[in-house]
């Protein structure tokens, strides 16, 4: 049995303009020490899949069905304090350092400590200082910036904190949302290699949300591209990176390869993200892509199964 | 940049302004129309009074002269005499100044906590009863109009049923009598001063929750409240320990920025109660013509408006470490 | 195409978006629960302000100044011919209450009016001119920020002898632009570098013809959000300087009237006389703050309900 077990996942919002399905019919799996990565542009449901994981999703969303396995319980059945539990302690999540995650009025080592202490009631003020100071050895922050303020590191520092934030607990499960986002290329392979490497040594499972192929390329087992809030195709790295079938994913890596390659032109994937208010019925890529038929638009979709550990939601590739 | 050099940055703007409002004061009480002498010799004098006082103030120099002569006065305690009370207007406002201090600094203290701690809770039940409740009922405190609320507060309170002295700061019995401690003299201070306080707690209270409830609202929608909630801490503890903190730097600001208008709202309220603070002092000199007292009265309450202010400042580089460090 | 033509089809082609926004903008006003209210009460005033004009046609006795019933020569209560009482000397308190309405509105209106243009004027100058003009502009607005407004008004009557409800109006639009002023030029300074203005500085445009024709039209709808507020202060220092018996004395107005009952001591036995006045005092100011409070959120969509997580 793997560590999550995600099957048939809905999630939608209620907006002004009516129901939003952000996430439609999303299954996949991940085992222990294993790390899965989701690719996508912004909108494409990989945030809300990350929010309903933790339990999370701002009070204008909720799941409409499908069920989230964690360690063979469904998620989506516990009470709130359960869930209260569970967050941080056995799920936790490595956000965007460019973004606010830090409190800028409290310490950062105080931060640290404040998710230990809520969660381990026995542990002393004092213990928990150590934890910390061990945490901060382990992802290679100098001990003697604990009790500096966020405002005082770098990005690539407080992208670090936040690492050692998210292994306090040593947690089964990490979901890392856009780590690395908004760091110069040089800090954002360290860090990438830092998570790596930590989550190996620990064993910790981990889930990879980016908007750049390159990132998920880098450090994951398995891949899942998103579009339009469905998961277009599913897969192992190498069946995914090496012999891609839908025309997104197509897209994403030439513009990944010619960028890694050779300073060639940068293939822009052209067109808006579609209308998730009402959605079509067949496949939401269809106005952008390049082998698109008239049938493509109304026929319902159905996953291909290419190889045991690779899937395709398209009606061209079958 | 640590707090010290916060301070004393702040004191040095601070100084300057208060000297841009002095000489601002000077030319105004020298240039308007009408006879300058005659704003500063008390018509009632005698005439060798009056030469003294003339030499004193440098009144036969040139403009620049006196300016100088006015600023050491000034700096030497020396504000000039009053024509009403006849004797040097020093010792009035100093008479007067402690008992604005303790009006001011009481109300805008419990206004600002009670209408954060109002905020955080109508916040914390957007859109339910309790928070329309508070909102509406902040509105329309906030909206009364100041002297209107006093004489209502007076009317209802102390006429109607006594509960409370109708003005004033003390009682002349407790006071005269030798046998009175400090215990019983403080509360007849307090039992004067309830409603003063509460007439300028009513009024102000309500713009502080109002602004702390939308500085809420604002701050729940943070990233790092999202961090709090991930990290599976308590809702109790997101509220108070990391939207509060916070959301009240923004109030912290509007406190400090609405110093001038509790001030008016202070005068308004003395003035009412026969509260003996210095902004009555200021409505009373006003209407009796009684030029030097008004001056160096006005000049008070800019110095204690500007001195509150640095005090704000000081608190909001406390509270907030990107300006501590 | 001629000019002419150009000017008709611009207008034909501006004409519609904008009646949409309104529209759109008045359907989320009209949700908007304080803002229908303030709308009502602010209208009831209106009312109000505009039948001041009517008492004395009826009777010289209902001049609100200088009208005195003949057969009255102190305050007495409501009655069917004096439907507030009178005051002191006999002089109906219910026109005096609509002759308060007309000062109310004319000396919020107009000082609001002036300060907002004045702060935006210095705001769109500090932020557009920079370096020392923002300097100088900004330091006096912080001095004028801590100025105690009704305080200032105080003392310049004390030099200037009585004050003339025009020259209240102006003082207090003197000293109550720094709060616009500070917004516009934080508004202006993002607008500063924007490709138009840029296009606008390359094609040899003055700094005037840029400051007004491109930055203005761009910061005057957030000016006007600031002047319902203006407006609340105006009208509550006026009632205050009023109150305490600095008003000018041509007009009546509700501060005045709350002068008079306070000062010839009929505030413990004239309730009909002490309540109405800061009833519409308080009123005005809370409809005017309502319809702030509603506009805000027609303008600034942060504040709008939808959308909103947490």
């Amino acid at each position: 049995m793997p560590l999550l077990e995600v099957d048939q996942l809905s999630i939608g919002y209620d907006t002004s303009d009516g129901y939003l399905s952000a996430v439609s019919d999303v299954s996949f799996s991940l085992e222990k020490g294993k790390s899965l990565g989701f690719v996508g542009e912004s909108g494409c449901g990989k945030t809300t899949i990350g929010m309903a994981l933790m339990g999370l999703l701002p009070p204008n969303g909720s799941v409409r069905s499908g069920r989230i396995l964690f360690k063979e319980e469904n998620l989506l059945g516990k009470s709130d304090e359960a869930m209260r539990q569970i967050r941080w302690n056995e799920i936790a999540m490595i956000f965007q350092a460019a973004m606010n995650a830090l409190n800028p009025v409290h310490r950062v080592g105080d931060q640290i400590a404040e998710a230990i202490l809520a969660h381990r009631p026995g542990v002393s003020k004092d213990e928990a200082r150590h934890q910390v100071k061990a945490l901060f050895e382990m992802v290679g922050i100098p001990k003697n910036r604990m009790k500096d303020y966020p405002h005082q590191y770098s990005g690539g520092m407080k992208q670090r904190a936040i690492i050692a934030m998210a292994m306090a607990l040593r947690p089964k499960l990490i979901i890392a949302d856009e780590p690395t986002t908004a760091l110069d290329v040089i800090v954002q392979d360290q860090i990438l290699q830092e998570a790596k490497r930590l989550q190996e040594t620990l064993d910790i499972s981990m889930i990879y949300i980016s908007h750049d192929i390159s990132v998920v390329a880098e450090t994951c087992h398995d891949i899942g591209v998103l579009y339009g809030g469905q998961l277009v195709e599913y897969g192992s790295r190498e069946s995914v990176l090496e012999s891609p079938f839908h025309p997104y994913t197509k897209m994403l890596l030439s513009s990944f390869l010619t960028v890694s390659t050779k300073r060639a032109d940068v293939v822009i994937v052209p067109g808006d993200t579609p209308n998730l208010i009402n959605p079509l019925p067949g496949c939401r890529f269809c106005e952008r892509c390049s082998y698109y038929e008239a049938s493509c638009k109304l026929k319902a979709l159905q996953y291909v199964t290419i190889s045991p550990t690779h899937k395709v939601l398209c009606s061209r590739c079958g | 940049m640590d707090i010290w050099h916060f301070t004393v940055r702040r004191l040095i703007q601070i100084i300057i302004i208060f000297f841009v409002i002095f000489t601002v004061l000077f030319l105004l009480f020298r240039l308007a129309p009408g006879d300058p002498i005659s704003r500063i010799i008390d018509p009632d004098m005698t005439p060798e009074d009056a030469t003294r006082l003339m030499a004193q103030m440098g009144l036969d120099k040139p403009l620049w002269m006196q300016y100088l002569y006015y600023l050491k006065n000034v700096l030497s305690g020396n504000f000039g005499h009053s024509f009403y009370y006849g004797k040097p207007v020093i010792e009035i406002i100093s008479d007067r100044l402690p008992n604005t201090v303790l009006l001011f600094t009481t109300s805008v203290i419990l206004s600002a906590i009670v209408g954060v701690f109002l905020g955080k809770i109508a916040s914390w039940n957007k859109g339910k009863r309790t928070d329309t409740f508070m909102t509406m009922g902040a509105l329309v405190t906030h909206t009364l109009f100041l002297p209107w609320m006093a004489l209502i507060l007076i009317w209802i309170f102390s006429y109607k049923f006594s509960w409370f002295p109708i003005n004033g700061m003390i009682s002349e019995d407790v006071w005269l009598d030798p046998s009175s401690g400090v215990v019983r003299k403080g509360l007849d201070v307090l039992h004067h001063m309830i409603l003063p306080l509460s007439t300028l707690f009513l009024i102000y209270f309500g713009s502080y929750l109002l602004l702390m409830r939308s500085s809420m609202l604002e701050t729940l929608k943070e990233d790092y409240i999202l961090t709090a909630r991930a990290k599976g801490l308590k809702e109790k503890t997101i509220r108070n320990h990391h939207a509060a903190p916070n959301a009240a730097l923004p109030v912290v600001t509007s406190v400090g920025l609405s110093l001038a208008f509790s001030i008016n709202g202070g005068a308004l309220t003395e003035t009412v109660f026969t509260w003996p603070g210095i902004g009555r002092e200021l409505v009373f000199s006003v209407s009796n013509n009684d030029y030097p007292l008004a001056q160096a009265s006005f000049l008070l309450i800019a110095a204690v408006v500007l001195f509150s202010n640095l005090l704000v400042d000081i608190l909001y580089a406390y509270l907030d470490p990107r300006i501590r460090y | 195409m001629d000019a002419q033509e150009k000017i008709i089809k611009k207008k034909r082609l501006k004409k519609p978006g904008r009646e949409r926004r309104w529209k759109k903008n008045w359907a989320i006003y009209k949700k908007n629960i304080l803002g229908r209210v303030g709308l009502a009460l602010l209208s009831f005033f209106v009312l109000m302000a505009l039948c001041s004009y009517i008492p004395p046609w009826i009777d010289p006795m209902y001049q609100p100044m200088s009208g005195v019933d003949p057969e009255i020569s102190k305050s007495t209560g409501p009655s069917l011919r004096h439907w507030l009482g009178t005051d002191f000397m006999g002089r109906d308190l219910f026109s005096q209450l609509l002759a308060g309405a007309r000062v109310a509105f004319m000396v919020g209106i107009s000082s609001a009016f002036m300060s907002i243009l004045l702060g935006t004027l210095v705001g769109m100058i500090s932020g557009y001119m920079g370096k020392w003009v923002d300097t100088i502009l900004m330091r006096l607005a912080d001095i004028i920020m801590v100025m105690p407004t009704l305080l200032v008004v105080l003392i310049l009557a004390a030099l200037f002898g009585q004050l003339n409800i025009w020259s209240i109006v102006l003082i207090i639009a003197l000293f109550r632009w720094p709060g616009v002023s500070r917004v516009i030029r934080a508004q202006t300074l993002s607008l500063r570098h924007r490709p138009f203005i840029e296009s606008a500085k390359v094609s040899g445009a003055s700094h005037m013809r840029i400051i007004f024709r491109h930055i203005m039209p761009n910061v005057l709808p957030l000016s006007f959000l600031y002047m319902t507020f203006r407006v609340t202060a105006a009208i509550n220092i006026e009632a205050a300087l009023a109150f305490l018996g600095f008003g000018d004395p041509g007009t009546v107005s509700w501060g005045m009237m709350l002068q008079w009952v306070w000062k010839t001591g009929h505030m413990f036995k004239a309730p009909y006389w002490l309540l109405p006045p800061g009833i519409c005092i308080s009123l005005i100011t809370l409809s005017f703050y309502m319809l702030g409070r509603a506009m805000d959120e027609v303008l600034d969509p942060r504040l709008r309900k939808e959308g909103e997580r947490y």
